[in-house]
Formats: C-alpha cells, structure tokens, sequence
C-alpha cells in the first residue's frame, strides 16, 4: 500500500499545533505553539485570548511543520482536524485552516475527537492491542473508553463532575501553588507522607468518577486548618490526595480490565504524565498480566501528532467530512 | 486580476470573487450562528458557478474587523491560509471602511456596529471617503457629540439601536470595494491579524 501522510491540525485549547504522521504511526514533523505563559497571568486559560494567539499563529505553525518535514502541501494526503471537544473559539481557528486547505488542494478532510487523538497518540510508540481500556485523564477529561477494533470506541464511565485535572489544578490554587498547578501538585507527593484523611469518592458499581467531593473535601480540610492556626503540610496534603484521586481511578480501571477482557490499557490526556498515575497504573496491569502503554511525556499534553495519528485511521474507517464541518465544544466520542 | 474579497465581521457572509472590476459572483447572507460551518462551502460555491480552481485567485482582500471577534478571525483565517497556500498578495481592510466606501449617498458617512452596554463600534467618512474620524470602540454617548458637528450625515448600519436613529442598510458594492483597495499595499499573511480595536476583559481587569 502506498504511504500516507496526514497532517494534523490541534487547537481546541490553548496549543496551536500541527504536525505531518506518515501511516498513523511514524511522526514527521510536529510545531506546537503553546500559550501557557501568556495564560499564567491570569490563573488559566482565558478563551478569548487563547482564540486570538490561535489565528495570530497558524499559518507560522503550518509553514514551520512543512519546512520541517521538507513537504509540500501537495504530498499531503488528508487534513485531520480536532473538531471538538474544546474552546469553540480556538476550535474554529483550526477548522477553517483545515477547511480552506482542504478546499485549496481538494484533499481529504478527517474530522477526529479529541480524545481519539489523545488515544492514537500510543499508536506511535506501539501498536494498539484490543479489546482496549483507554483511561483519558487530562484538564477537560476522565473518560473510560473501550475499543474492540480500531476506530470504534464505547464509552463506558466518566466523570460525573469535574475532570480529574481540573480538580489537581483547583487544590493547587488552595494551597498557593502557581497555575497551571496539577503537576506541582505530583512533584510535591513525591516528597510528602499519607497524613491527612480524605475520602475515596464514588466507590460503586459503576464506571464512573465524581471529583467534586474531593475538591470540597481538600478545600474544607485548608480553611478549617487556617481557622486553628495550624500550617497545612503542603507535600503531606499533596501526597494524601493524590493517594486517593489515583486510587480512585485505579479501582476502577481494575475492575474494567476483569470484566471487558481487556488486554491492553492506555493512559492517554495530560494527567497521563502524572507520576502517582503512571505507578499506580503499573502496578495494576503488571499484577493484572495486561499490557500497559503510556504515551511519552510529549504527547500526553495536546499536539497536532496525535491528530494525525487519529485521521489516519479514521480515514481508512472511512470518516471523511465535507466542507460544512462544523467545531462542536462538546461530543460524545463515537 | 481575481480578487477573492471576505467580509465574516458580522453574522453575514460577505464574500465576492470580482474580475477586472466585473462581478462573478457574490454572496451576502446573515448566517446568524452557522457562519462558522457555512462560510467555506459558501465561498467554495463562488468558484463552482465560474467553473473555477480554488487556485484561480490572484488577490485577497479580508475584512479584519471590528465586530464580531469570532466572526472576524473566521474570515482572517481562511484568508491567510489562503494567501499563504497561494503565494497571492493579500490585504486588509476595516468593516468601517467597506461600510462607509459602499454607500451612494452624497453625505457624511456614518457607518456604525452595535458593541453592545452602550458602546459602538464607529468611524466618520467624509462623502468623498476621506476619514474623518478613526475607527474606535467608544460610548455611543461620547460619540453623538462628534456627529453633532456634522449637519448632511447618514448612519450606515445593519444592527439596532435604542436610540432614534434613521439607519441606512448597509449592502456591500463588491466592486466598488475591490476596486477602491485592490492596490492598497500588501502584507505578510502570517502578519494579517484582526483588529478588535478592543481588550479581552480579562486584559482590561488585570
């Protein structure tokens, strides 16, 4: 079969980032232009600034990706595009880059989720094994997702409330750690001991999570400490809840590995670079004889890499979008 | 000489492919919300009816605001993405503009966007299109004491107003518009950028 190389395009937050995937599985070129620093000023992402960085970037993203890979547009084979979830703002920048391009060299243009993305990104370390557990933890997302064959996805739990990202992010900010906090969070419970008590949230049946509780919980335990004068250990609280946010999800995947049959789990989305996560995860596929993979440290955050990876085998499930595409800031992945 | 010519700065789509100062096809729809989704095919239309390449252009001119901040950066997006593939020259120009150099009237040109808690997004243009007062987001209240100084004004608008105001419908003249700016000076597209002539409120509280 004949090579094809897809370039993806990713800005449904605050990364513009493109890059060039030969086959789904071997990366070309990768730019990405990251906003963190200019979002640092104001404790997060703020969308209308992110969509102005986005359309200020693209077309400098795009020729850098290009010039990097020493391609033209005309080798392209398709244009894959996060089309959701995410921003909306930032979201369209994208799509209409990938839309006028795929207009302009009237090429394929892939419509690929998010989170699709986030889970293909291990299709470039390692082949894919199924049936499949991905765990999707980032800022926006805790997803259990099982895949029987490529590109067919079952979403089997997810958070009922806040994503777990979300939540480190939110008990960084209370114990005055600088956004964006979650892994300042991790760093901190490498050093600390287990000594505040904070409950397991959502241990049921079911496959899902609620980190609201927890965020409460945290919360509750720093004002009342402050109201007695008593210091909060910061790396002892850290390690206490990371303890419990980990073990949260753990128990869940293990029970999701026994029932679905499943032979390889993949930690995918931003929390994936979570060290406490990444043990955790370990642990229990080595005691489970299931085969884990992690995507590396550069692509667990948003990339266009992952898009392209994705689009390639959304493209061979034959999904192909017409021009009148439209970005969706929610969607159920399908 | 083609010109691709885009205006997304309101919920209309405003887009033309002109010829040598011959109009081949236009489209000029309030697309509300869906513009996002309908501006491409919209555009990719305009060269179907022609029988066209999407590589038939040898010019584009992009509206970069001020308006609808979302609406703005869908049309400076497809733009530079377009000039760049292209290798085509391209240029801007402000809604203010487009609005005040469409109109036939023999009087001081008004054009005016509603931005909403009191503001508007205004500029004055004199019959003979010289600007007579920049483009600024300012309070329609300061502004009234500029218009008092004119006596034969028309206010250009496609929005509404609590105030009294006589509105002339603005319609674009895509002729007009290409032929008056198609030798205005180009740019870099990576340089072609909206011009919100308005902070975040994030940026204005920090």
């Amino acid at each position: 079969m004949k090579d094809m190389y897809i370039l993806g395009i990713e800005s449904s937050c605050d990364e513009t980032s493109i890059s060039i995937v030969k086959n789904g599985t071997e990366e070309i070129a990768t730019v990405i232009s990251s906003q963190i620093d200019i979002h640092k000023n104001y404790g997060g992402v703020v969308p209308e600034i992110a969509s102005r960085h986005h359309v200020k970037n693209i077309t400098i993203v795009l020729e850098e990706c290009l010039q990097k890979a020493e391609m033209t547009m005309e080798e392209i084979d398709g244009i894959a595009i996060t089309y959701g979830p995410g921003l909306i703002g930032s979201l369209l920048i994208g799509l209409e880059a990938a839309k006028t391009l795929a207009f302009i060299y009237q090429k394929p243009l892939i419509p690929v989720h998010h989170i699709a993305g986030h889970i293909y990104a291990n299709s470039l370390v390692q082949p894919l094994k199924f049936p499949l557990l991905a765990v999707v933890v980032s800022g926006g997302h805790t997803e259990l997702i099982v895949m029987k064959d490529h590109y067919q996805f079952e979403k089997i739990g997810g958070t009922l409330d806040d994503a777990i990202g979300e939540c480190y992010d939110k008990v960084a900010r209370v114990i005055g750690l600088e956004y964006p906090g979650g892994p300042k969070v991790d760093k901190l419970s490498l050093v600390g001991k287990d000594t505040y008590k904070l409950p397991i949230p959502l241990q049921d049946d079911s496959y899902n999570f609620s980190f609201s509780g927890l965020k409460s919980a945290v919360i509750n335990l720093v004002h009342n400490e402050e109201q007695r004068n008593e210091e909060i250990r910061k790396e002892d609280l850290a390690t206490s809840f990371q303890k419990v946010a980990v073990e949260s999800i753990t128990s869940k995947v293990r029970k999701a590995i026994v029932e679905k049959q499943i032979k390889n789990v993949i930690v995918a989305g931003g929390v994936a670079a979570n060290n406490g996560l990444r043990t955790a995860m370990k642990e229990l596929t080595d005691e489970l004889g299931v085969e884990l993979s992690i995507p590396p440290m550069k692509y667990c955050t948003d990339n266009g890499t992952m898009i392209a990876a994705a689009g390639y085998y959304a493209y061979q499930a034959g999904r192909v979008a017409d021009l009148d595409l439209n970005s969706k800031s929610q969607d159920t992945l399908k | 000489m083609r010109i691709l010519y885009i205006d997304t700065s309101s919920s209309y789509l405003y887009s033309a492919i002109v010829e040598d100062g011959k109009l081949l096809s236009s489209v000029s729809e309030d697309y509300g919300q869906g513009l996002s989704q309908i501006a491409l095919p919209k555009i990719a239309e305009m060269f179907q009816e022609n029988n066209l390449s999407p590589k038939d252009v040898d010019k584009i001119i992009v509206v970069n605001g001020p308006g609808s901040f979302t609406g703005i950066r869908i049309g400076i997006t497809i733009a530079k993405v377009y000039a760049w593939s292209l290798n085509i020259p391209i240029t801007t120009i402000n809604s203010l503009e487009a609005m005040a150099t469409s109109s036939k009237e023999q009087k001081v040109h008004i054009p005016m966007l509603n931005a909403r808690r009191g503001y508007v997004y205004t500029a004055i243009y004199s019959a003979e299109g010289k600007c007579l007062f920049e483009p600024k987001h300012i309070k329609l209240e300061e502004f009234q004491k500029e218009m008092e100084k004119y006596e034969n004004y028309e206010i250009l608008s496609n929005d509404e107003f609590e105030e009294d105001f006589t509105l002339n419908h603005y319609q674009p003249d895509f002729v007009t518009i290409t032929q008056e700016f198609k030798d205005k000076e180009d740019m870099n597209p990576h340089a072609v950028n909206p011009e919100y002539l308005k902070l975040t409120e994030a940026e204005e509280k920090l």
